[in-house]
């Protein structure tokens, strides 16, 4: 027997270390086979797919996006392909022969080519390296023709969005851009990789899944260096659908071109169906400086202007309505009998309730009014008369009837619902009551109350068809690339307001006067052989208290902003339209002509000028 | 001094012996045909490294047969001397040796290329075990009884260490704990053990910026989170664990392995192997080997059980812990256990140094094991 191993003197000891021992060898050779098995059987499916990703490699064939048309099929947004100069680093025979060659054409220094070229060599030996983006087809066509020369010198194309018409219907198209980290993650299933194009703002960001079609591949077998052996499979990709749009381009940019002013907003709509027939938002901005991609002084600049052209304000616009929202008033007393059109008021220039005093635009009143003179006049203190008997209750019940307050349901990203003030908001936000104040001001449509310019269109189309809230809607047709139609959109009725057919027809005849009563605020609208029926607004952007200055000496930025509502009804084809101008005083001042002209415009009629009187 | 034996009891005692020399010889045979496989790929160039493993393994398989013939003790008079040489063989690749791969491993002579590492391990082994040899009876080890030892561990693996061979310092740093384990460590000696090992994890990641180069830093950092470096360090576990899972129960085939033949697998023909066997014959392929391996061990361990007196019985005892410890670290490295250190697999692994050194081993188990009667 072996003598005494070891510390322990006896076998046993030595025996119970080889136990050990053994026991510790089988202990790791199961972890292995445990290891293995779970490798091997529990994940070898998984596995399998790896090793044969790693042999076929999938060529993306990116699909075409589809194209954004007006309702005549004017192209609104379609593509183009680009030119990228790139190099394969491991199939670069010649660098000084590039370097040579394409510098020149390319318009790059020879020092900055030899220094991408030398980049270029710590990426992947065969995978392309871009050198210059956006070549030119001349730029192009010179390089092809030194083919020869140029092994491992390769142009690559990538399709990018070019928008015809530039600035027209910029907000309403929208822009498309790289895709972002946080879109990727939520978008990752619908087969979306880094450095493919979503769109960001606009009918290119809500309508992306029609547009953007799908892509196919092309798989490839390759081996570690990436060097391809043959072809394997392919798909061909599947173009994106085209978009219709219910606006005429035409149309459009007239209206785009007769709003010379600063900033504001256009809405036309036709009543009958809801479809957008323009859609102005100002300033604006050139759709093809996003394209292949914005420069970052240019984003720096429409950033940080304080108009904010970036912004559609026909949807996210917040204005108070002001006088043009007396019709909601009116029509809600008229309902709720609170009044008939025969009640009057006497309007003093003024109007007192608790401690406080309010103004009529007017200062020296208006003197005894009945419903229709306090409309056409767009008298304030009718109005606060009316506001205080219908309370806050019954008038958000209306407003909210003629759709303000909740978004229009509108195709367009990023819709705000304006704000329409109730007592338990009221108590909700700031923790006190509504004050009788402040439904005075409500009544005429300042206060809390805010509502964006579709909404306006949307509650003016309301009137113009006999009571019924329409959807707004811009999307006339979705189609295939070869022309069939994937989607047309009918109009949808979101309700009927249910108002007294009287009650309509008396409002209507009010807001005929307000254009063709010699005292009427809308007169300046007045086209001769038809019937325009409007409402003015003037709404204050800061209280007269805080004013600094009077009449032109006002700064901009507190300058009333102009309101227009109109339409016409009595002809085949109907328009119902709202316009604001942005600090642009006078509703009937300043947004009433412009009305006017697109109004013309719309049923081919001369300007006939402002009146002359 | 070896005691001549009778020569029938010599011969009937080899065939009892045959176990491990199959194994061994089996294999080798399996790594053939693995190299074979894995340097396909290469074309003509492939041809040469099969050749030349197979020549190490005529080589080897000689100089088997030729240490079964000397009595193991001869190791006992000249173990020293071998560890000396060892050490200066290590010395002078640390001063001459070639440069592969961004290490020194290697001493060109010429015709062959020697890798004193490989070597060091079992000079290691023969020297601890003559240092623990007149320990019977003395109780367990205290902490100065480690003083010795670790002084003739620590030189060889801080001469490996620098390399850089990170691999094979930790390999003979856990064959040398392995080993003063099993002569037993009293619960003092353990703390102090213990505590030196404590000591030396924040001293080596102190020093460890200037010792550990950029890629073994990248590799151990890749090990704790795979995902770190996909197309660098990690490249080669993820790649490895592809070859090994998809390889499934049965395996793609002989020289199918598409991991492997696309080139897919780096080192493949080295410390990779298994992933090679694990592709193309599968879990079966893979359980095969590890159970031949296994086997391996346990009659190494019965044969320390049996040794006749401490210096084989610890010969043998560190002999089994080379081979264990070779063969654990490498296949969990290959399959992402591990951190990814260069450690070959015995055997199957391409590399002349590391075939015979294997040889040796199974010599110096066969020879105890023979001797085991002999009186």
């Amino acid at each position: 027997m072996p003598d005494a191993l070891l510390s322990d003197s006896s076998a046993d000891g030595l025996r119970a270390r080889v136990w050990i021992a053994t026991l510790v060898v089988l202990v790791c050779v199961a972890v292995l086979i445990g290891k293995l098995w779970h490798l091997q059987l529990i994940q070898g499916e998984s596995f399998v797919e790896m090793s044969l990703n790693n042999k076929v490699r999938t060529i993306h064939l990116p699909s075409s996006r589809g194209r954004i048309l007006d309702c005549n099929g004017h192209i609104l947004a379609e593509n183009r392909p680009s030119f990228t100069f790139s190099v394969v680093p491991g199939e670069l025979q010649n660098p000084q022969e590039v370097i040579k060659l394409c510098s020149p054409i390319l318009g790059l220094t020879p020092e900055t080519m030899r220094g991408l070229l030398e980049r270029s060599n710590a990426a992947p030996r065969f995978m392309s390296f871009p050198i210059k983006k956006n070549v030119t087809l001349d730029e192009l066509s010179l390089i092809r023709s030194h083919a020869e020369d140029l092994k491992g010198a390769v142009v690559e194309t990538r399709p990018y969005r070019t928008y015809p018409e530039g600035e027209t219907l910029g907000h309403v198209v929208g822009t498309v851009g790289e895709i972002s980290a946080p879109e990727l993650s939520r978008s990752a299933r619908m087969g979306y990789r880094t450095g493919d194009l979503i769109g960001k703002t606009g009918i290119e960001r809500q309508y992306e899944g029609f547009l953007k079609g799908e892509e196919g591949w092309e798989q490839i077998e390759i081996d570690a260096k990436g060097r391809q052996l043959g072809e394997m499979g392919a798909k061909p990709p599947r173009s994106g659908n085209d978009v219709v749009l219910t606006v005429d381009s035409s149309f459009q940019r007239y209206v785009e071109e007769i709003f010379i002013h600063r900033a504001g907003a256009v809405v036309a709509v036709d009543p009958d169906t809801g479809r957008i027939l323009a859609m102005v938002s100002r300033p604006g901005f050139d759709l093809n400086l996003f394209s292949p991609s914005i420069t970052e002084r240019e984003w720096k600049k429409l950033n940080s202007d304080p108009l904010h052209p970036l912004e559609n304000r026909c949807v996210r616009g917040l204005y108070a309505p002001a006088s043009t929202f007396k019709v909601v008033t009116a029509l809600a007393a008229l309902e709720e009998k609170v009044l008939t059109p025969q009640r009057t008021f006497t309007c003093k220039g003024e109007f007192e309730r608790a401690g406080v005093t309010y103004r009529c635009w007017n200062h020296y009143g208006h003197g005894k009014m009945d419903l229709k003179r306090a409309i056409v006049e767009s008298c304030d203190v009718y109005f606060y008369e009316t506001g205080l008997r219908l309370g806050p209750e019954r008038l958000a019940r209306w407003s909210a009837l003629f759709g303000l307050g909740k978004p229009t349901g509108i195709e367009l990203p990023q819709e705000l619902p304006g704000l329409v003030p109730t007592p338990s908001w009221k108590q909700r936000t700031y923790g006190e009551p509504l004050k009788d104040g402040e439904t005075i001001s409500n009544a005429i449509g300042q206060g809390y109350l805010l509502s964006t310019p579709v909404q306006l269109a949307m509650l003016t189309a309301a009137l113009a068809n006999g009571g019924k809230l329409l959807k707004p809607t811009i999307i006339r047709q979705i189609r295939n690339a070869d022309g069939s139609v994937v989607v047309d959109v009918s109009p949808v009725v979101r309700w009927d307001i249910g108002a007294n057919p009287d009650h309509l027809a008396f409002l209507r005849s009010a807001l005929r006067s307000v254009v063709s009563d010699g005292r009427g605020t809308g007169k300046r609208c007045r086209i001769p052989g038809l019937n325009v029926r409007a409402k003015t607004g003037t709404s204050q952007v800061i209280s007269s208290k805080q004013r600094t200055e009077e009449g032109d000496q006002i700064p901009y930025h507190e300058r009333t902003h102009a309101l227009f509502l109109a339409y016409v009804d009595d002809l085949p084809k109907k328009i119902a339209l709202v316009v604001i101008v942005e600090h642009g005083g006078g509703g009937g001042a300043s947004a009433a002509p412009l009305a006017r002209k697109i109004i013309c415009r719309y049923y081919g009629v001369p300007d006939p000028g402002d009146p002359k009187e | 001094m070896a005691v001549p034996e009778p020569k029938w009891h010599w011969k009937s005692g080899l065939l009892s012996e045959w176990p491990p020399i199959l194994i061994s010889l089996t294999l080798s045979g399996i790594g053939l045909a693995l190299i074979f496989s894995a340097t396909s790929p290469m074309g003509e160039a492939g041809r040469s490294f099969v050749l030349r493993q197979m020549t190490w393994c005529s080589l080897g398989v000689v100089l088997m047969a030729i240490g079964i013939l000397f009595d193991y003790h001869v190791l006992e008079r000249w173990g020293l001397w071998f560890f000396i040489f060892i050490i200066a063989a290590l010395v002078t690749v640390w001063a001459l040796g070639k440069v592969t791969s961004g290490s020194r491993r290697w001493i060109d002579l010429g015709l062959l290329r020697f890798q004193p590492s490989e070597f060091a391990k079992l000079a290691v082994v023969i020297a601890l075990a003559g240092l623990f040899r007149d320990r019977g009876g003395k109780g367990p080890l205290e902490p100065r009884d480690l003083i010795q030892p670790l002084v003739v561990v620590t030189i060889p693996v801080l001469l490996v260490l620098i390399q850089p061979d990170l691999g094979t310092a930790a390999v003979i740093f856990f064959i040398a704990v392995s080993m003063i384990l099993f002569v037993g460590v009293d619960r003092r000696t353990l703390l102090w053990l213990g505590g030196f090992a404590l000591a030396a994890i924040p001293t080596l990641m102190l020093f460890g910026d200037r010792l550990l180069m950029a890629y073994q830093k990248k590799r151990l950092l890749t090990f704790m989170n795979p995902d770190y470096d996909p197309l660098g360090a990690g490249y080669h576990v993820i790649q490895s664990q592809i070859a090994i899972g998809s390889g499934g129960i049965l395996g793609k085939g002989f020289l199918k392995g598409t991991q492997n033949q696309l080139s897919f697998l780096p080192v493949k023909h080295t410390d990779f192997i298994f992933s090679v066997l694990a592709e193309e014959w599968g879990f079966i392929g893979c359980v095969v080997v590890l159970g031949l391996f296994l086997a391996l061990f346990l009659r190494g361990l019965g044969i320390v059980g049996k040794a006749r007196d401490n210096f084989g019985a610890l010969l043998a005892f560190g002999c089994t812990a080379i081979l264990f410890w070779h063969v654990t670290i490498n296949v969990g490295m290959v399959m992402g256990l591990l951190p990814v250190v260069g450690v070959p697999l015995s055997f199957l692994s391409y590399g002349g140094s590391s075939l015979i050194a294997s040889f040796l081993v199974i010599s110096i188990l066969v020879n105890v094991s023979l001797r085991k009667f002999s009186y």
